[in-house]
């Protein structure tokens, strides 16, 4: 396991802020996962020190694509994993650090849509010629894994921590009854609604149902 | 006086207030403080959130419980989904101490934190054995000389391992009699009301669920139906507007248990928001002021 935590800490100095998780998980295998902004970094620094480029496999998520780079060195397999966003299926190529990298980009290219930035000879790979343009037979619609009926619901459980976010006119209506307009709910109130936005994410399910807390709704709805 | 957490839900505030009005009044009434919850979220539903991610839907009702916790209460709902997920939700903190930690690790940073002593009660069984049905049929200013039919909803035979599932509906019914109604059955009393297969089939929702249960109620002759759930009370409601374009009409009155006890508890018709409902409940007021 010496080479492993040797070739990890390397990989850590070298990777900086960009490294999300790291793992030696068996003898001979060292997984490592990356921002997409340091996946080119990492490719260098892994290929400096002696690494052999394997080939990339591709798993399209739905809202997510995961890279997953295999390199070899002297019999240690080293997975280095990226997830890049649907919304921008873009990475930078390492074709030009490694040409064995050309053709698996292409490949993944073609199939999932993805597009790799400064690739040396992008392009038609292996589909047939008169395949459409902007067609990726591997690639899955942009949507939640979630079914469609309860994605309402997990964006608003997030958003509001409700059910459904309470609406002008029943406030209207609350007041006109002698009700307050609001019920003493997490949504009545900035310091409530913050705490409740900090626990969901805290339980990561903000994340596993594909929330953007920039736009406050779920991606690919 | 007897002092409650209040959980108002989603479902009441936003749906149906006129619910909300009314338990305000009949506590009122009844000698029960209702403790407002600041800054509670969704329980969250029992069925959807639970099976989406249990975490999460876990740690919103142990916040919620804390809420409770922090002012010494035990917890009232007036929903049989809240009711459900509250009182789930507490057993699994009470009796898993692993999971327990990891939650209370989730609200430690907000402050937070659930130590398991809040009991989890239903508004049904407050009244019943706090208040006392005797106690309030000397209450009763407006005896509701009523067909009723009682829908219980699934929730609410929820119960601690071993204990008695039909304690609860059978509180219901004495409750609706205290007021004065009669309460009919019928052999479709256990049928859901179809909401939760909303999502998935609304057609055999409204079709095999509700339109059944609704011919039932409507061969009986039942002047309106109780449910002690404000979901069960919406699927009533919006299913018989839903069930129009399939050729049924029932227009069936259908009220919510705190609603017929403020009725029947003096409270007048027009301070109650009855008119918020999407079944004829106004022609049943109508009924009762008549008899009256």
């Amino acid at each position: 396991m010496f080479q492993e935590a040797e070739l990890l800490e390397y990989l850590k100095i070298e990777i900086g802020v960009g490294l999300i998780s790291s793992s030696v998980p068996r003898e001979g295998k060292i997984c490592v996962t990356v921002k997409p902004t340091v996946l080119r970094t990492t490719a260098e620094a892994l290929l400096k020190r002696g690494s052999r480029f394997v080939t990339i496999t591709a798993i399209d998520g739905g809202l997510d694509l995961e890279l997953i780079y295999h390199f070899d060195l002297s019999g240690t397999l080293i997975t280095l994993k990226t997830i890049v966003e649907k919304e921008v299926p873009k990475v930078d190529t390492i074709a030009d650090l490694t040409p064995a990298a050309e053709w698996a980009e292409k490949e993944v290219a073609e199939l999932f849509g993805i597009s790799f930035r400064a690739h040396p000879r992008p392009g038609h790979f292996l589909l047939p010629d008169e395949w459409p343009a902007g067609k990726h037979p591997l690639a899955k619609p942009f949507k939640s894994e979630l079914p469609e009926q309860l994605c309402q619901v997990a964006e608003s459980l997030i958003t509001s921590g409700a059910t459904a976010p309470i609406s002008p006119l029943i406030k209207r209506k609350r007041e006109e009854i002698g009700l307050p307009a609001q019920p003493p709910a997490s949504y009545a109130s900035e310091p409530w609604l913050r705490e409740v936005h900090e626990l969901v994410q805290r339980t990561d399910f903000s994340k596993k149902v594909g929330y953007d807390w920039k736009k406050r709704k779920l991606r690919g709805k | 006086m007897k002092r409650y957490a209040l959980f108002l839900g989603c479902l009441i505030p936003q749906r149906i207030p006129s619910v909300e009005l009314a338990a305000r009044r009949v506590f009122e009434r009844l000698n029960i403080e209702a403790v407002d919850l600041e800054g509670y979220t969704c329980c969250p539903d029992p069925i959807v959130a639970r099976l989406m991610d249990r975490k999460m839907w876990l740690a919103y009702s142990a916040r919620n419980l804390s809420l409770a916790e922090q002012h010494g209460l035990d917890l009232m709902t007036l929903c049989n989904g809240c009711f459900e997920t509250l009182f789930e939700a507490n057993e699994i903190m009470k009796r898993e101490p692993q999971t327990k930690r990891e939650i209370n690790e989730l609200l430690a940073q907000a402050g937070k934190k659930y130590e398991g002593r809040v009991n989890v009660k239903h508004v049904v069984e407050v009244l019943h054995e706090e208040v006392g049905v005797g106690q309030i049929k000397k209450l009763v200013e407006r005896p509701m000389k009523l067909k009723l039919a009682v829908h219980p909803g699934c929730h609410l035979f929820r119960e601690v391992e071993g204990g008695d599932i039909w304690r609860k509906p059978r509180e219901l019914d004495e409750l609706v009699l205290a007021t004065g109604a009669k309460v009919v059955h019928c052999k479709l009393d256990r049928l859901c009301c179809g909401f939760p297969m909303m999502q998935a089939n609304e057609e055999l929702a409204l079709k095999q669920n509700l339109s059944l249960k609704l011919a039932c109620y409507r061969h009986l002759a039942v002047d309106g139906i109780v449910v002690p759930c404000p979901t069960c009370g919406i699927q009533f409601e919006t299913g018989q507007v839903l069930l129009r374009k399939y050729g049924a009409r029932y227009d069936i009155p259908c009220l919510h248990v705190v609603e017929l006890l403020a009725l029947a508890l003096g409270v007048p018709a027009d301070e109650l928001a009855l008119d918020l409902h999407r079944s004829p409940v106004p022609l049943l007021v109508q009924k009762v002021l008549t008899d009256v």
